[in-house]
């Protein structure tokens, strides 16, 4: 659930900032009374929040499928001493459907550990266990493997590449695992988008939007996995999601069988975030049930469909562009077959009746080459592409806003906000998603010398 | 410059805190000494704010968003929690202010928006308005029953106003919902409440944990654990999360504060000093003010203790202007000092029934006892430890009605126990418990 709005508006406000604070003097300054206890109220979580999931055929191990998923948005390389880490108290999931019932039927987790000293030393380098469940059965794949540590800069952590590829691990059951810092590879005007879904030009396809993640990081854990322990061997397309799951902690509901003395043991686990299809909860969730959908498994979406049946983006769409419209904001069956059960028009990746917010993946269709990727995916005549999986290269900003503006019924618009590459070109070998920038050679915030 | 800030407001602040407190306001600040007490933080620094480009370029991105579109209801919800959180980063209260009417403008053209009621709730709770602030979590609770925040406005309200099983309900409901920093504090309070430390303790540290990342949340819980280990004899455990909550935030009172109470426990006055002047320089909160005139005058420097006690009529009328209520903060704090103490005892009573809390208890107890009515006091100080509270001060105050009451023995058993869990509880009591203690 990428939160589009906080944090990430920092660039565009920077002139305003200056303007605001150089009028706004004077008036009563006071405290806030305090004898009352103000625990924060709305938490961001940034650790346990999933900002994108991609699935793709590996274009260069085409026997393999590769799921990455990515968490703490913005994470701005110089913002020492608050160095970013997996953390340590929540389970990091990702889920495989491999029969459209909403269910998973593989899943891996993530269990983080912080190394002694790390807080206060500043060494992020984290070591973790991944656990593999399939059907009932779980097993342990891998213990103390280890996370490269953040990109810091080239003293604290010199030749970062080969550092991090230190971090890519075997796991015993043959696939290949890599959980540390990277680069944000979402590429998005989040400025623009946050305005009321503004398109900077025309119809924002010609560029000119600003990609407002270039040179921030995120945490990812990839996972290149061999097709056959995917492959269902019918219509080969599996559902995909990752979550993050919290400990409830109580007052009353005391637990007799607790492992503390106290009674207070630990709760179980309870998912805070999730996502599948990228921008769902941002763009088709309403506000007043964002809690209810994080917590919520896709075996149990059909209550949220009517979201996605009428999407409020298209009304939005509507009422900002009618020079483009008429756009479509009720009845939106296609939407409802993209998202929610694949494609079947042309039969690509559909998974039965059960509405469920997968990312669906069919390992049949053959990956497109590095130089021939075309970023607008399935819609772009790609099939290897977003809402076929999702790469890294897909464009799923301009994507959703061509299919809800009505591409997939006969309503085509080069909409798009007018980015459309990550700023990093992405690695073609594993884990693909580029090196995280240093925070000694961030590019954000340089400025030229006014004086000597 | 923060001073002339405060100098500033006061003259806007004046006409409205007069209408707010209607005739009750008795204490004249002495205005030759309050220029010179907050000597450094400046405007433009106060403006940037607690984590300069954090809300602070949120507010601005937000503003420009909404001279465009002047009814975007989002953008209008978003800010309005944005000036909350920085009332949480700056401690300036005229940003509650500007938050109600950003809120009440967005409930205007939305009025089911659950965002804006919520934070209309919280608002209201951040002004010790907990009736107010209970009837807007239950009004946010029927727009959205599976929003986790709402049950934690209902349960903060529910628990001021003295209703505990509910309140432990609400946050048990919020913390099922969604295990975050939000829920996890509130599972921590509670449990601190109810006397269990150690379980009070680890619900914190999986709040600290869920917070890392958010500086201000992540200063905060490592405060709040810092404070639960001082409050329970663990000074030396309490420093390092002290540490690295000033670490994390070095401009944050919040966390200044916080220090400034583990050097004074640590018996290191002169750090604690420090501290707390840094804290009171960013922002003058009328108990940590107090605080460093205690610490003033507990190193002698009786002339740098009266300026300090000067300052807090003016900054109680600052926020009374903005709405907030503080009549047991201010009964505590007169009763404390030995001011104007029938007067305080009339503050206790009217807080009382806004606030019938644990908090409320203790503070009319004292109020009373301060005032020589001990027996009236006691049923108070008895209703205040009834949850099993740990609380040092509060055992003292209990001790302190019992001798009062003419229980040498029953008040040095309490005293004991106020030092078993601080022997530097209170700058200003704790010598007092020694010496009874030993009776």
């Amino acid at each position: 659930m990428r939160k589009l709005v906080l944090g990430l508006v920092l660039a565009a406000a920077v002139a305003a900032l200056i303007a605001v604070a150089a009028t706004r003097g004077g008036g009563p300054k006071a405290a806030s009374a305090s004898s009352h206890r103000e625990a924060p109220l709305i938490s961001q979580d940034p650790t346990a929040d999933n900002t994108d999931l991609y699935a793709f055929v590996s274009p260069d191990k085409p026997d393999t499928a590769t799921l990455i998923a990515n968490w703490i948005p913005g994470e701005d390389p110089a913002a020492g001493p608050n160095y970013y880490t997996f953390s340590s108290t929540a389970r990091y999931d990702i889920y495989v459907d491999q029969n459209g019932d909403g269910k998973p039927d593989i899943s891996y987790q993530f269990r983080f550990k912080n190394l002694p000293s790390q807080f206060f030393l500043g060494n992020t380098q984290q070591s973790y266990t991944v656990t593999k469940t399939v059907g009932k059965k779980t097993t342990t794949v891998g213990s103390g493997l280890l996370t490269p540590p953040d990109n810091i800069g080239p003293r604290s952590t010199p030749n970062y590449s080969a550092l991090a590829a230190q971090g890519i691990h075997q796991l015993s059951d043959g696939t290949t695992v890599f959980a540390g810092q990277r680069d944000d590879p979402f590429f998005a005007d989040v400025g623009a988008i946050f305005d009321l879904v503004a398109i900077r030009e025309g119809t924002g396809a010609t560029g000119g939007g600003k990609d407002f993640l270039a040179g921030y990081g995120v945490h990812s854990i990839a996972l290149q996995i061999p097709k056959s322990q995917l492959d269902n061997g019918t219509n080969h397309t599996i559902g995909v999601w990752a979550a993050t799951d919290r400990r409830v902690a109580a007052v009353t509901e005391r637990r007799k069988s607790a492992s503390a003395k106290d009674g207070y043991g630990n709760g179980g686990w309870r998912q805070v975030s999730r996502l599948g299809n990228p921008l769902i909860n941002e763009v088709i969730i309403p506000t007043n049930l964002k809690d209810k959908w994080n917590a919520s498994s896709p075996a149990n979406d059909k209550q949220f469909e009517t979201y996605y049946q009428n999407p409020i983006l298209a009304t939005v769409l509507q009422k900002l562009y009618p020079q483009f419209g008429p756009f479509q904001d009720t009845n939106r069956q296609d939407l409802v077959d993209v998202l929610g059960t694949g494609l079947k028009l042309p039969m690509l990746n559909f998974t039965g009746p059960t509405f469920a917010d997968e990312l669906r993946l069919n390992l049949s269709v053959p990956p497109t080459a590095f130089d021939k990727i075309k970023p607008l995916g399935v819609i772009g005549g790609d099939l290897a592409g977003y809402p076929n999986g999702r790469r890294l290269e897909d464009d799923v900003i301009d994507i959703s806003e061509r299919v809800v503006g009505g591409a997939l019924i006969g309503h085509s618009l080069p909409l798009g906000d007018g980015v459309d590459a990550n700023d990093q070109p992405n690695l073609h070998v594993f884990p693909y998603v580029p090196a995280p920038f240093s925070g000694f050679a961030n590019t954000k915030g340089v400025t030229s010398p006014t004086h000597p | 410059m923060a001073r002339r800030l405060l100098i500033a407001g006061i003259a806007a602040a004046s006409a409205a805190a007069i209408l707010a407190l209607g005739g009750l306001w008795h204490r004249t600040p002495a205005p030759a000494t309050a220029s010179d007490v907050l000597p450094t933080a400046v405007a433009a620094e106060l403006q940037k704010g607690f984590a300069a480009g954090d809300t602070e370029a949120e507010v601005s991105g937000l503003q420009a968003e909404l001279r465009a579109n002047p009814k975007n209801v989002k953008a209008l919800d978003t800010l309005g929690l944005a000036d909350e959180q920085r009332v949480r980063e700056t401690g300036d209260a005229t940003y509650y202010t500007k938050a109600e009417g950003i809120l009440r403008e967005a409930l205007s053209l939305e009025p089911r928006d659950l965002i804006a009621t919520a934070g209309l709730g919280q608002l209201a709770l951040s002004r010790h308005r907990f009736r107010l602030a209970l009837a807007l979590g239950r009004r946010a609770h029927a727009i959205s029953p599976t929003t986790a925040g709402v049950y934690g406005v209902i349960g903060d309200a529910e628990l001021e106003l003295g209703r505990y099983a509910k309140a432990f309900k609400a946050f048990d409901r919020m913390a099922a919902m969604k295990p975050d920093v939000s829920s996890y504090a509130r599972v921590s309070y509670a449990r601190e409440l109810l006397g269990h430390i150690p379980a009070a303790e680890r619900a914190m540290s999986l709040a600290a944990s869920a917070a890392v990342g958010e500086r201000e949340a992540s200063s905060w819980t490592h405060t709040q654990l810092g404070l639960l280990y001082l409050g329970h004899g663990r000074p030396r455990p309490a420093l390092d999360q002290l540490e690295l909550a000033v670490d994390l935030a070095p401009t944050y009172y919040f966390a200044l504060d916080g220090m400034a109470q583990v050097q004074t426990s640590l018996g290191h006055l002169w750090e604690a000093i420090g501290y707390e002047r840094r804290a009171v320089d960013r922002v003058p909160l009328p108990q940590q003010v107090g605080l460093l005139g205690d610490l003033y005058r507990a190193v002698g420097d009786r002339v740098d203790a009266q300026r300090r006690y000067a300052l807090i009529g003016v900054i109680e009328r600052v926020l009374a202007a903005n709405g907030v209520k503080n009549d047991l903060d201010i009964a505590l704090f007169d009763a404390d000092h030995g001011i104007a103490l029938t007067h305080a005892l009339e503050l206790a009573r009217k807080g009382y029934v806004d606030r019938p809390s644990v908090f409320g208890d203790d503070v009319l107890a004292w109020t009373l006892a301060r005032n020589g009515q001990c027996r009236a006091g006691l049923p108070y100080s008895e209703r205040s430890l009834r949850l099993g509270t740990q609380d040092a001060l509060k055992f003292f105050h209990r001790g302190w009605i019992a001798a009062c009451l003419g229980d040498k023995r029953g008040a040095a058993e309490w005293y004991r126990r106020a030092l078993a869990l601080n022997p530097h509880f209170s700058v200003l009591w704790s010598s007092v418990a020694a010496k009874g203690a030993h009776r």
